[in-house]
């Protein structure tokens, strides 16, 4: 019975950490339909009265739309960064399982997030002006 | 071959490994199987999207690391305008566009998985078994729903495209 309960609690514990990820995963998707669609949107010249593509890349232009919405490119960032990361946490958990194996994973998931979330961090607040 | 045999084979078709299954779409040999193709596409495209994204942190940051390791003397605001002076390269607007061709992709795809098992986007919901046991999963419906998503990716892609070669 005992060997059982252990059996059940590290099955639940691991369903858990699964439907974690997953979990995860949605709320950062459906976050991203918004952050990104609106990223992506900066970059179709005829919404802002230019003609080309590179015309949004110059300068002048990427630094207006840090100042008008950096909050949200920082947060597209971050949310982007845990979702891809995450997503590639739960490829790696489906190839091999163990103590280990898991610990290494997630350590170096969060040391990549937090190194990279740091630095689009560093991008909108010691951005120099233009 | 025996109905025994082709059902094994058509399993096996199925079954190639974590590699072979996740991450090379043009080993798929599974027939008949667009889901398939969608999946492992998914995990292709998320695989040069993060890597993209890697670098676009770095690349977005650079009128700020800049200041402390200069490119070519440049710094601040002028070295990001050297940066996008590269990045105007035939070779660099391919890989762009490549990514631009991922994201569109894993987002539509990604955004039909959400409608798909949040609301049961043509599979409808669930149900007791019944004869004779057919997947709902590969009923029309849903199938119509992933054709339309390929072609929507197709045409944005191109689209997108005219954006950045034109």
């Amino acid at each position: 019975m005992g060997i059982f309960s252990i059996f059940d609690i590290w099955v639940i514990e691991m369903e858990n950490k699964a439907s974690n990820i997953q979990i995860w995963q949605y709320i950062t998707a459906i976050l991203l339909i918004f952050l990104l669609g609106y990223h992506l949107l900066q970059r179709v010249p005829w919404l802002f009265n230019v003609s080309t593509f590179d015309q949004t890349l110059t300068s002048a232009f990427v630094y207006n739309q840090y100042k008008e919405a950096g909050w949200a490119l920082l947060l597209l960032a971050w949310v982007a960064l845990f979702h891809g990361l995450n997503g590639v946490r739960g490829m790696l958990f489906e190839l091999h399982q163990g103590k280990t194996y898991n610990t290494i994973i997630n350590v170096l998931f969060w040391l990549v997030f937090i190194v990279f979330a740091a630095i689009a961090a560093l991008t909108i607040v010691k951005l120099p002006a233009y | 071959m025996s109905d025994d045999e082709k059902f094994r084979s058509l399993e096996m078709e199925n079954r190639q490994g974590f590699w072979k299954a996740s991450l090379n779409p043009w080993l798929i040999r599974a027939k008949n199987n667009p889901e398939r193709v969608a999946f492992v596409l998914h995990r292709v495209t998320g695989f040069i999207i993060i890597a993209f994204l890697l670098a676009h942190i770095l690349e977005t940051d650079s009128p700020v690391w800049s200041q402390y390791a200069p490119i070519n003397g440049l710094s601040g605001w002028a070295a990001w305008t050297y940066i996008m002076g590269i990045e105007s390269a035939w070779w660099a607007r391919l890989g762009e566009w490549i990514v631009a061709g991922a994201v569109l992709f894993h987002a539509l795809n990604g955004f039909r998985l959400l409608l798909t098992e949040f609301f049961g986007l043509g599979i409808g919901k669930p149900v007791e078994p019944k004869p004779p046991y057919e997947a709902p999963t590969l009923n029309a419906p849903q199938r119509t729903w992933l054709y339309i998503e390929f072609v929507v990716a197709l045409v944005l892609w191109a689209f997108s495209a005219f954006l950045i070669f034109g």
